[in-house]
């Protein structure tokens, strides 16, 4: 029985992962091919030095909303990045369906240490 | 326009050869995407390591979604050991944003000639010139410590050559902490996987067989990645327009780079990738003290 558990554990954490990295990839695929249509909104020249690119959440909301090929493409990637971190917080509930609660605190750690970065980057990037 | 898609091109060609090189290799495709894109294509070390840090996780995320489901992934050690990992990530990206670039591509160069070591080892081993000391020759069951029990590490999986279930204990677990940590910091600081540290933790330290270190540390290395990156993409050190073609390109390169592996991996082929390897560590090492200087 709670070799079973374990066993869902694995194919839930697996099946997160997976649909993680396919759905992050189409929405930058999706992102790009925007881009090569409508163009960049006005730049020719370097990436770096003409092209203004989203560095907060809220800036990637805006540009979303009008659907800014850079935004969607931005939105992807912040998914890649989610994608270990929902790992994460989808293997606490399954360690408490194991009612492995050690692993539950454990992991719970993890968590706080990733949602942590990104405030300590909001304060201190 | 035209410029920016010619740009975009190349850097997602060099990300599929970086991908394909660094699966083949098994050293991961970061610590090869990061020499080309700083290198060759003048890229902003943060921003190369930006770049890097997102293709990474999502190739270990792809990769770990199957080790988990084959069992060969410990999660529950991966778990506990990833409150280290992560921590170091998180000290490794804030320091990236406080030293010198110079000395990013100096600690860069340093890592990528300690993770050529062991392949050196096994190329010259090889190649017959010198007996290498068999590693996996430590027959005598290692005695897990108390740590180890109480966290319950200790594991199982199916291996096909030898046709039955590997059973292992840990020990060591606060040396693995160490190192983990270590590795988190390196992750962080340069935007590298550094998987070679953390097998070093699994493998050496702890005395999880190699096959299962392995695993464990892909499943590792997306939620260190991850630590770091929300720091790096804050910080604005994540270019869309440079990390989208890099992580796509990465993730393709090594998809392919995987299945090429049995058919590819001869030892002409190792050995000119160790020269060129060795050679680029060696650029990185004169471009931060070129700059510095």
């Amino acid at each position: 029985m709670k070799e079973d558990r374990t066993r869902a554990t694995e194919l839930i954490v697996s099946a997160v992962l997976r649909s993680g990295v396919l759905i992050s990839a189409a929405v930058i695929l999706m992102g790009l091919v925007l881009f090569v249509v409508h163009g960049a909104g006005g730049g020719e020249g370097g990436i770096a030095a003409t092209l203004a690119f989203p560095r907060s959440i809220a800036q990637v909301w805006a540009g979303l909303r009008s659907l800014d090929p850079i935004s969607v493409i931005t939105l992807g990637l912040l998914l890649v990045i989610l994608t270990p971190v929902s790992r994460v917080a989808v293997s606490i509930f399954a360690f408490a369906m194991e009612r492995d609660w050690r692993y539950v605190a454990i992991t719970a750690l993890v968590l706080t240490v990733l949602v942590a970065s990104f405030l300590v980057g909001e304060v201190g990037g | 326009m035209t410029h920016l898609l010619i740009q975009f091109l190349v850097i997602l060609g060099v990300s599929v050869v970086a991908g394909v090189v660094g699966s083949l290799l098994g050293l991961g495709g970061g610590i090869i995407v990061i020499p080309a894109l700083t290198l060759f294509l003048h890229v902003d070390f943060r921003v190369a390591a930006g770049a890097s840090i997102v293709s990474i996780i999502a190739t270990s995320s792809g990769s770990a979604a199957t080790y988990v489901r084959d069992r060969l992934s410990n999660i529950r050690v991966g778990m506990f050991l990833e409150i280290l990992t992560s921590v170091g990530a998180v000290c490794g990206a804030l320091l990236a944003g406080l030293v010198k670039g110079s000395a990013l591509f100096v600690v860069f160069a340093l890592v990528l000639l300690y993770s050529l070591y062991p392949m050196g080892r096994k190329i010259i081993a090889e190649l017959g010139l010198r007996r290498c000391p068999d590693e996996s020759a430590d027959l005598e069951a290692p005695q897990p410590d108390r740590l180890a029990l109480k966290l319950g590490f200790s594991g199982s999986y199916f291996d096909p050559a030898k046709g039955r279930q590997v059973e292992y204990n840990l020990r060591r677990v606060g040396a693995g902490s160490a190192i983990m940590y270590m590795a988190g910091l390196a992750s962080g600081l340069l935007g590298i996987g550094s998987g070679v540290f953390k097998v070093l933790a699994l493998d050496t330290a702890m005395g999880m067989p190699m096959k299962a270190s392995t695993a464990t540390s892909n499943f590792m290395i997306g939620v260190t990645a991850a630590a770091s990156a929300g720091i790096y993409f804050l910080r604005g050190d994540i270019d869309p327009l440079i990390a989208a073609p890099v992580a796509l390109g990465v993730l393709g390169g090594s998809f392919v780079g995987t299945r090429l592996l049995s058919r590819l991996a001869g030892e002409s082929i190792r050995i000119v990738f160790f020269i060129v390897l060795a050679f680029i560590s060696i650029q990185m090492l004169l471009r931060g003290f070129n700059i510095s200087i």
